[in-house]
């Protein structure tokens, strides 16, 4: 006898009862509420569905899983996906009448399903092939003529083949009902039925790709993956999203040394089976034509055991010369957990200083609050979907964590509640209440509260489920610090209200929780003047930390400049001496996601340059030769393991880790594709937080937002995303348009902290009054998010030369 | 979307209906309610829905096009091509096809020298089938303006061509 667990249990008085049904001569106890179909799977029986979708429910509309329950009032063929489970019931999935009713059903399906198998997309990996075969339908009987359609431009993601169309309404539900896209529906009645747009063009939702993996044949297919591979041919692995620090689980693919394609992968606590397309199709940066795949020492290139003789002997030089402050080791949040800990132990290796693990240091520290003041409360998605109030503060979830958006919707369909305050004109896939609150006000909001922050804490206080969603970039740690007092109040015996920080990196909590607290940060190291080799690890601080232009001063009485990095970042072209490492898909190893997730992933593909770029179109060369163009680079961790000696299999390196931190005593059990731990708790540690600037008269306050694309680096070297992507405007309050002078399109200069920029306003009625609000991506690099509260002059910028 | 203020006046609605259209949108809970009227409105006006109506239905009740798209092309009594003048919703429900709806049909299509779905080259007549028009007691039957003929004979239905004709040339 096997028993299901029930995965959530929430209600307190209610007793869960566990009923104990019979289905095909196997016993199970199951949770009150699971459906036969669901009993059937937790017993290895499958029964052949299309509509039912473990994220999406049922609907019975497709009449694929009948089964005969034998018992109760109204015994007979009944559609499993629909019916509960109930005490003392019996079931058979394989007797004749259920058996021939899918069979028909399958025949039924394929009358207008054509035979094009061979040329489809979708072959390999079709759910209609596999359940048409179940059903036991094989001899068509039909002789009329298929149904064909006129197919839609739906944009270069999603392509669309309607005659495979069997009508499971999948995509219309995936689409609209659970990732709340406005701009895809049903068109017609009965045998017309049409799933597309209005018109032809893009598909506006940004998790538009979801159509791709949830339709269960081959209508939606990726296209930018249109015949390029055969599904069996790919080499595929469970993977991490690097994206954003939300860590969704993926399924990339790859074939010929290329990276051709990204699958959602499942993971029940995180993003379910849905990803959005900034991961999905941002997947470029790893066959980047610009990508560097050689070691560099000065304008020659050399081998990498070379660059590593060469790198030894720089460090022991420095550190002999001038002392352990000399030689600076720069981690990154976009590398993985092993990397950042081994720059621990190779600065511990050559009796350097402590590395720094983030270039941006206000960001670091907001990830160290989250990373231990909150580790006692963190919400994982799934708590957010099943929340009854979420309280967002200085979030924008699409440009930040786009399945955060995903998450609020789900709660937003049972009834539950967000509340958002952002200076920015957020805009999200379901329901909510905004207040635009300035980055200045929102931190008054937090500390003193008044009476909105009152009516705000009794929510909280009155919600059963409440989680609080905190912005690390825009709150930084001041309003981290208040928020986890309202946390605290909010709380009591029966239930703790959670938080859900939302930080910057696929490893911005990794590195928060490796580094010690009150540690110098790059800027103030290098400015010291003794820094003599600085070596950066997967990072540019010139686009990812901001004050880039005090890095480039400091960088100047560097003597040597190291950079190992996959990117094709300016860093990465100047450095003096430069060894290529691999991104997560060529490399395995570990994230710690927003809510401390530990998220292992896997190597998918081998680094290399891509056969479509050495046969340039044509066959590859037919010299044979044991050596892979452009397979230099190596995973940074083995670099640094090569470096000091101590190269150790991934396993012995993670009993290692776990040992040196308490709190990642499980890292060793963690597999790839599996929902991953939470790290242990910490305790909170003392943490010193700046005063807000006073604002100059006449200023407004400068607020810097990630651009929905192109605005992590991964995406920014992506050629993939460019239709997504946006231009560069200085969004204002139209008010604040209107008492400058200045009109919708003129161009304005903006003065900041961070240089002056010559930029085209744009009114957003949505935004906070008093504030700027520019976005990140590649067009204005030099403002990056995160870097605090600070004020900014505008002037009208005169005409266009 | 175009945003609900920006639209005042339109070639497919009157403008008095229009304002009514989007003062009334704007007062209760579910504009989406609204959706068939607002195509009936265009349709009476207009004759059919052109892709500029449901642009329009959308605009008024502040949702995206597709949604009204979604209804429209569901119900058959929304014209989203053009028809004639006339159009003749002939029943192909039971009880009209016991008592020889099939044989209406074919004379029908032989009159007029149109099939199901087209429209007469005058521009006067197009001929749809129709589920149940709820008037078994008449069958076989047609619908044309709302209006119900029948028990229908292939003499009764020359008198009501002829007499639509006569109407027309009125």
């Amino acid at each position: 006898m096997i028993t299901l667990t029930a995965d959530i249990v929430r209600s307190t008085n209610k007793k869960l009862t566990m009923p104990t049904l019979t289905i095909d001569n196997q016993t199970i106890t199951v949770p009150e509420g699971k459906t036969i179909l669901e009993a059937a799977e937790a017993l290895g029986i499958v029964v052949p569905h299309f509509c039912y979708h473990k994220d999406l429910g049922a609907v019975g509309s497709c009449r694929m899983c009948a089964v005969t329950v034998h018992t109760g009032p109204m015994p007979g063929l009944k559609m499993a996906c629909l019916i509960p489970v109930e005490e003392g019931m019996v079931v058979t999935t394989g007797d004749d009448a259920s058996a021939t009713f899918r069979e028909r059903v399958g025949e039924w399906l394929m009358l207008n399903h054509p035979h094009d198998c061979p040329v489809c997309d979708e072959g390999g990996e079709c759910q209609l092939q596999e359940m048409t075969i179940s059903s036991g339908h094989g001899i068509r009987r039909y002789k009329g003529d298929k149904g064909t359609y006129t197919n839609q431009d739906l944009g270069p993601y999603v392509a669309q083949e309607m005659n495979r169309c069997i009508q499971c309404y999948r995509c219309a539900r995936t689409y609209k009902d659970y990732c709340g896209g406005r701009d895809f529906g049903v068109m017609g009645s009965r045998n017309r039925v049409f799933f597309g747009r209005f018109k032809d063009g893009m598909l506006e939702s940004d998790f538009s790709g979801n159509l791709v993996d949830v339709c269960p044949t081959g209508v939606f297919t990726d296209r930018t993956f249109r015949f390029k591979s055969r599904s069996w041919d790919l080499e595929q692995a469970d993977s991490v999203c690097p994206h954003c620090a939300v860590g969704c689980a993926t399924i990339p693919g790859g074939r010929l040394r290329e990276l051709q394609r990204v699958c959602s992968g499942d993971n029940p606590q995180v993003n379910a089976s849905f990803i959005c397309d900034r991961g999905r199709f941002g997947s470029g940066y790893a066959s980047h034509p610009e990508r560097p795949r050689q070691a560099r020492h000065k304008d020659q290139n050399i081998s990498v055991e070379d660059a590593l003789t060469l790198l030894e002997s720089q460090i022991r030089t420095a550190v002999q010369q001038h002392g352990p402050e000399a030689v600076l080791l720069l981690g990154s949040d976009r590398a993985s957990l092993e990397t950042n800990w081994l720059l621990q132990r190779t600065a511990k290796h050559f009796g350097c200083r402590v590395p720094v693990l983030n270039a941006h240091a206000r960001r670091h520290q907001t990830a160290q609050i989250a990373a231990f003041d909150f580790s006692d409360r963190l919400a994982s998605l799934e708590d957010v979907r099943n929340s009854d109030l979420v309280l967002v503060f200085g979030v924008d979830p699409l440009a930040e964590a786009p399945l955060l958006a995903l998450a609020l919707r789900q709660m937003v369909r049972k009834q539950g509640r967000v509340l958002l305050y952002d200076p920015r004109p957020v805009e999200l896939p379901c329901e909510f209440d905004h207040q635009a609150f300035s980055p200045a006000g929102l931190q008054e909001l937090l500390e003193n509260g008044g009476v909105e922050g009152r009516h705000l804490r009794d929510l909280l206080g009155q919600a059963q489920r409440p989680v609080i969603v905190a912005g690390a970039d825009l709150l930084g740690p001041l309003g981290l610090q208040s928020l986890h007092a309202w946390a605290s109040g909010a709380s009591n015996a029966e239930r703790s209200c959670q938080v859900y920080p939302v930080l910057a990196g696929a490893n911005s909590f990794g590195t928060a929780l490796l580094s010690l607290p009150e540690q110098d940060d790059l800027l103030t190291r290098l400015e010291s003047g003794k820094v003599k080799a600085l070596i950066c690890v997967e990072t540019d601080p010139l686009l990812e930390a901001p004050h880039g232009e005090r890095f480039s001063a400091a960088l100047a009485q560097v003597d040597n400049l190291v950079v190992m990095d996959y990117l094709p970042t300016p860093l990465s072209t100047n450095a003096g001496l430069f060894i290529p490492t691999c991104p997560p898909v060529e490399d395995s190893g570990t994230f710690i996601n927003n809510e401390g997730r530990l998220r292992r992933f896997r190597q998918v593909i081998k680094p290399g340059l891509s056969l479509a770029r050495t046969g340039a179109g044509e066959h590859p060369s037919r010299e044979f030769t044991l050596i892979t163009p452009g397979g230099d680079p190596l995973p940074a961790a083995l670099v640094l393991q090569r470096l000091i000696r101590q190269e150790q299999e991934l396993s012995e390196l993670h009993r290692h880790l776990a040992e040196d931190q308490p709190r990642l005593k499980e890292l060793p059990t963690i597999t790839p594709g599996a929902p991953g731990k939470r790290v242990k708790p910490a305790v909170t540690r003392p943490q010193k937080t700046d005063k807000l600037p006073e604002q100059p008269a006449g200023t407004f306050q400068l607020v810097v937002s990630p651009a929905r694309y192109g605005s992590d680096l991964f995406s920014r070297f992506a050629a993939k995303l460019a239709p997504r992507l946006t231009s560069t405007r200085l969004y204002l309050h139209p008010d604040d348009l209107f008492e400058r002078g200045l009109k919708d399109g003129e161009k304005a200069v903006v003065e900041t902290d961070f240089g002056s920029f010559r930029l085209t306003v744009a009114s957003r009625p949505g935004m906070a009054a008093g504030c700027a609000l520019v976005e990140n991506n590649g067009d204005c690099p030099q403002l990056i998010p995160g870097a605090g509260l600070s004020y900014c002059h505008i002037a009208p910028g005169g005409a266009d030369e | 979307m175009t945003s609900i203020e920006s639209q005042t006046t339109s070639h497919l609605l009157d403008q008095q209906t229009l304002a009514e259209f989007i003062q009334h949108a704007g007062e209760i809970e579910h504009p989406r309610e609204m959706i068939i009227d607002v195509l009936r409105a265009i349709q009476s006006h207009h004759g059919w829905v052109p892709d500029e109506g449901v642009e329009l239905t959308a605009s008024i009740l502040g949702l995206t096009p597709i949604e009204v798209e979604e209804i429209a092309t569901f119900y058959d009594k929304i014209f989203r091509r053009p028809v004639g003048r006339f159009v003749i919703h002939l029943c192909d429900s039971v009880c009209c096809w016991v008592r020889g709806a099939d044989e209406i049909a074919a004379y029908l299509k032989k009159v007029l020298d149109i099939e199901f779905g087209q429209t007469t080259a005058d521009g006067l007549f197009t001929l749809l089938p129709s589920c149940c028009l709820g008037c078994c007691g008449i069958a076989p039957a047609v619908m044309i303006r709302q209006e119900f003929f029948g028990p229908l004979t292939p003499e009764k239905v020359d008198e009501l061509i002829t007499s639509l004709r006569k109407e027309a040339l009125a």
